[in-house]
């Protein structure tokens, strides 16, 4: 057909906005036993390509999935339960002040070129996402290094300026990367159990064992991700065995042929992505909290869940979710009311509503999200005007500019509730307190501690409805029964492939 | 007619550099910033310059155009801006995809719609002509993803006798398999394109068919076919011969929804990444080859239609 | 006579459309923004076509559909037949280089992506119905442009034209007399096809936020947002496409019978 030109946007362009991530899991995973071929190659099915595949070069969630844990390890990993667990480290150790780490390195790690693992690798990854030209989600999550020593080829030292509670969490999204690799754009140099074989874009990426890999090699002869750009194409790859594990499927209309067909296991999983109707905090109406809270209570987020995702997906009413240490429920603070949404305009001194605009990304699910909240604060007299944009200007409009009055947006990391701690965020939410809150938890000499002030600061940005956190996703991983050991929350994106086992 | 193939082929190097101008200026146009795709949420002001600086966007444009052309003389296409490798060696990988898709599909249509077209007009009053005709209506008012999602359906999910969409990774080194993919896209393809042809070829028929040479060539005592062949074919092709290349044109980089169907690793599908990162040496090089094709493909239509109108050459020479 | 009997069938459906879009103006079975419905429920008595993801009555979004159907297609067939029939004109007629110029500047157009073209009107313009209408439309105005251009030197290459040309006809009369007589039954047949393919180009551009904004939907939109639910709720996916097929044979047919009407040589062939 002429002119049709379609592509799943939401697919290539979340990776833009959505901070890239590695991350937990190893632990739980699904499927039946089956009688393993351990050289059976996996067939993957994916929505996300990587852009690129430097995760410190923009490489997005795509190369997270196909390359954390799997190409590249880093010093810790996280489990899925969220704990970090050494990986390519043995242990550390922290000098009394919190501001020295000491770490050991594992014997026998050896690159994907051959070259031992030294402690010089170490320090080149850390500066190589600290470095001016990083497009790492996480630089700024970093606290200002001081300086790393390497005071042997199994030691490595970091000095930083203040305390950092979430620094060796922070270190399980470093991959540890040779460093005599040059640009890792478009090759890789790991320690994985895997390494790259081919990457044909817009296609198939394809990854096979790593013969002198240190720990346990993989249960399976290699893996192939397919990558689509449409959600039926993918499952229509499923239903008819070209592809053995969908990672994240996105259509809940397509399960009912899944679930119902004994070939095949839907898996309900964990997910750390949320939807917010961001408001800009700072500009009128916005800046009263009473009218953030009306329109938190005037949109049924629970019609709105059920709309979306059927009978799947989870209401959190905050930024935390469940998978966070300082989670809460907090879904009964700005519960749905429209009467309640009333009153509080009333009190507002908006008693006959008001219109804005609200920025919405062009992907799905956001217009039809949007169509949803236009409909729903048209009962209390708001009227909202819908500007779809492209994630391109939502990146310059809404992130960089500020230029916006409220915006839906899909944010996909754990442990982000830190972001309302920063006044100058696309959102500007400015609570001093809040603000000293995330800057001790981050200082915080435990975890107990931190996890104490995190969670008054997920009760305060829900008091103060700083935003309209509409649901958490679903994550759903389906796959053929002849397949087991694959995992199953991914959160922050990642697909351990290494314990998979293909009857 | 040498001359006029001489000054044909010169315009066609014309218009390539040209186009190669319009599209570097135009793209400049497209308002968002290409350092956008490589960034995320929590990028701090030096990242966003670091990024610019990287990829030279922020440089000024005369120099980035030197680049590029300077670049494309030597047949390179530069590096993407996202991915960091080459767009030369992809801009191949998915012409071998998205070549014999276009090509099979063409011919495949014209087989189907030349015999069907004449049958609709020459025969319209038998009752297969009627039908002739009323597929072809019903046909392009069909979208071509339903089409296609039927297709699968039909053929790769009930009766699994094609593969429902993608194509190998090692491509046409298993061609077995890499034709088996095409197939149904194809197939897509050819009935889409077909639908619309039909209306032509019909159309340009009953021309041909209340022409005057025609009557006349048969009351002289021609057979209806020697008469249909001498004038009728002729004439008819000149008006199909044209749209026939504007088809080819346009299918060359609109299959997209096609290939997205299909996940088919296509031109299409790379130029509409491309265009929704801001990948400049991605969407300039995607659209020189496309824009190449195109002329190309123009070019041989107007031969071909001069080779078949001698009026066409004729007259040219005379006006003016 | 048969060829009667198409010009009103096809009268028939177009009406059929505009009635319906007509009504959507006064009177809906819904409000455009109802959400009352449950998710994805089948037909019933409430419900006569069942409802969307949100609850919204299908009925009514098709309705609203047909405005915007007819919208695109009629819009985009409009700017795209005056912008295309003019250039094509004036390249027919022009002396050598200046065709040759337009000819390659066509050729260009032609290479060149509605999508691309849909994503620089929108940037000026920003996401709507007007601007989804401009892209098709430009996009459409070069395709129409070539074919206009190859049909008007075919008629300039005729004998009597020529004759008429060399004894000094103004070439406005020419264009009265000879040209559009001739090129009209083509082209009608070409812009008939064309308003179908608007109608299907925008859906695509929706698909890609370009299209205008929620909450309102075309049919084409209505088809790509029912293609994920088709299992559970096929009516959706089938009814717009309905729809889109009555509207575009409508307007098909209606072009034949036109064009049989206004090329007497065909006439008398019947």
């Amino acid at each position: 057909m002429k002119k049709q030109r379609i592509a799943l946007l939401g697919a290539a362009l979340a990776t833009a906005v959505a901070l890239a991530a590695c991350g937990s899991g190893g632990g739980s995973t699904a499927g039946a036993p089956a009688a393993a071929d351990a050289n059976a190659v996996v067939q993957v099915g994916s929505l996300y390509e990587p852009q690129n595949l430097d995760n410190t070069g923009g490489g997005g969630q795509g190369v997270t999935e196909a390359f954390n844990g799997n190409v590249y390890e880093g010093l810790y990993r996280l489990t899925d339960d969220g704990k970090v667990e050494p990986l390519l480290a043995t242990g550390n150790t922290v000098s009394a002040d919190g501001l020295t780490y000491t770490f050991t390195l594992r014997d026998g790690v050896t690159f994907h070129s051959g070259k031992a693992l030294t402690s010089e690798d170490v320090k080149y990854s850390i500066e190589k996402v600290l470095a001016p030209d990083s497009k790492s989600a996480r630089k700024s999550s970093f606290p200002e290094i001081k300086q790393i020593t390497t005071p042997d080829p199994k030691t490595v030292t970091v000095t930083l300026a203040t305390r950092s509670i979430s620094f060796v969490y922070n270190l399980s999204y470093v991959w540890i990367v040779n460093d005599q690799a040059g640009s890792i754009a478009a090759k890789e140099d790991g320690t994985g159990p895997y390494q790259l074989d081919t990457w044909k874009r817009g296609s198939t990426l394809t990854l096979k064992k790593f013969a002198d890999y240190w720990g346990t090699p993989a249960t399976n002869g290699g893996v192939v991700f397919h990558y689509f750009t449409d959600g039926s194409a993918l499952d229509n790859a499923l239903l008819t065995n070209a592809v053995d594990v969908v990672t994240s499927e996105q259509n809940p209309d397509a399960l009912p042929q899944f679930a119902d067909n004994p070939a095949y296991k839907v898996n309900d999983g964990k997910s750390t992505t949320k939807l917010l109707l961001a408001f800009n905090d700072r500009v009128a109406p916005f800046n009263n909290t009473q009218v953030r809270k009306a329109i938190s209570s005037a949109i049924d987020n629970k019609k709105l869940l059920q709309s979306i995702w059927g009978d799947h997906g989870t209401l959190i009413g905050s930024m935390v979710p469940p998978t966070d240490p300082w989670y809460t429920d907090l879904t009964g603070v700005n519960p749905h009311n429209v009467d309640t949404a009333k009153s509080l305009l009333a009190q507002a001194g908006y008693p006959k509503g008001f219109s804005f605009t609200l920025d919405t990304p062009n992907y799905d699910p956001h217009p039809t999200v949007a169509t949803f909240v236009k409909s729903e604060l048209a009962k209390v007299g708001i009227t909202v005007n819908i500007n779809v944009i492209t994630s391109d200007q939502w990146y310059t409009k809404v992130y960089q500019n500020k230029d916006f009055q409220a915006t839906l947006q899909e944010h996909v990391n754990d442990r982000d509730v830190v972001w309302y701690g920063d006044p100058d965020f696309y959102w500007g939410y400015d609570n001093p307190q809040v603000t000293d809150w995330v800057k001790q938890a981050e200082q915080a000499p435990t975890e107990a501690q931190q996890t104490e002030l995190l969670k008054k600061v997920n009760q305060q940005i829900a008091q103060d409805a700083a935003s309209d956190w509409l649901y958490l996703y679903p994550q759903i991983v389906v796959a053929s029964t002849k397949v087991s050991g694959y995992p199953v929350n991914g959160l922050n994106s990642q697909f351990f492939a290494y314990g998979i086992k293909k009857g | 007619m040498t001359r006029y193939l001489v000054r044909r082929a010169a315009l066609l190097a014309g218009t390539l550099v040209l186009a190669s101008v319009v599209l570097f200026l135009l793209l400049r146009l497209l308002p968002g910033d290409p350092a956008n795709a490589l960034l995320s949420v929590g990028a701090t002001p030096d990242q966003v310059a670091a990024a610019r600086h990287q990829i030279g966007t922020d440089r000024p444009l005369p120099a980035q155009f030197a680049h590029w052309i300077g670049q494309l003389a030597t047949l390179h296409f530069g590096t993407s801006f996202v991915s960091s490798l080459p767009v030369g060696p992809e801009i191949v990988s998915r012409l071998s995809v998205t070549v014999p898709l276009t090509l099979a599909a063409f011919v495949l249509a014209v087989l189907v719609a030349v015999p069907v077209g004449f049958l609709a007009a020459h025969r319209s009053h038998t009752w297969y002509g009627a039908l002739a005709g009323v597929v072809s209506q019903l046909g392009i008012a069909v979208p071509a993803f339903w089409l296609g999602l039927i297709l699968v359906w039909v053929f790769a999910l009930r009766l699994r006798a094609l593969p429902a969409g993608g194509f190998p990774p090692d491509g046409w080194a298993t061609p077995g398999d890499a034709v088996r993919a095409l197939i149904l896209p194809v197939v897509t393809v050819a009935l889409v394109m077909s639908a619309s042809l039909i209306r032509y070829v019909r159309s340009a028929t009953l021309d041909v068919l209340g022409s005057d040479h025609l009557r006349t060539a048969r009351a002289l005592g021609s057979s209806f076919l020697g008469a249909m062949w001498r004038h009728g074919v002729r004439n008819a092709s000149v008006p199909v011969v044209s749209v026939l290349g504007i088809e080819l044109a346009t299918t060359f980089l609109g299959a997209v929804v096609i290939e997205s169907v299909f996940a088919l690793p296509g031109l299409g599908s790379m130029l509409v990444r491309g265009i929704a990162q801001h990948d400049y040496p991605v969407i300039q090089g995607v659209l020189f080859v496309s824009t190449f094709a195109v002329l190309v493909v123009g070019f041989l239509s107007d031969v071909a239609q001069r080779l078949i109108d001698p009026r066409l050459r004729t007259s040219f020479g005379r006006r003016r | 006579m048969r060829r009667r009997v198409f010009l009103i069938v096809g009268a028939v459906l177009v009406v059929l459309v505009l009635a319906i879009a007509l009504v959507s103006l006064f009177w809906t079975p819904y409000p455009a923004a109802d959400t009352t419905g449950g998710r994805l429920d089948g037909p019933s008595l409430h419900h006569l076509l069942g409802t969307d993801k949100l609850g919204r009555d299908l009925l009514t979004r098709l309705m609203i559909g047909a405005r915007i159907a007819l919208a695109v297609g009629a819009g985009a067939v409009a700017l795209g037949a005056v912008v295309g029939g003019v250039a094509g004109l004036l390249a027919g007629f022009a002396s050598r280089w200046v065709d040759d110029a337009l000819a390659a500047l066509l050729d260009i157009l032609i290479a060149f992506p509605t999508l691309l073209l849909a994503m620089l009107v929108v940037a000026a313009r920003g996401a709507s119905l007007g601007s989804a209408i401009v892209a098709i439309g430009l996009a459409m105005s070069a395709i129409v442009a070539r074919l206009t251009r190859i049909l008007v030197k075919r008629v300039l290459a005729m004998d009597y034209v020529t004759a008429a040309r060399t004894s000094g006809v103004s070439w406005p009369r020419i264009v009265t007399a000879h040209v559009l007589p001739n090129i009209w039954p083509t082209l009608a047949v070409n812009l008939a096809l064309q308003f179908g393919l608007a109608v299907l180009a925008e859906a695509s551009l929706s698909y890609l936020g370009l299209g205008p904004p929620p909450p309102n939907a075309s049919w084409g939109r209505l088809l790509q947002e029912a293609q994920s639910t088709v299992l559970t709720a096929p009516v959706g996916a089938i009814a717009p496409g309905v729809l889109l097929v009555v509207l575009v044979v409508g307007v098909n047919l209606v072009a034949d019978g036109l064009r049989d009407v206004a090329d007497p040589t065909r006439r008398r062939q019947r």
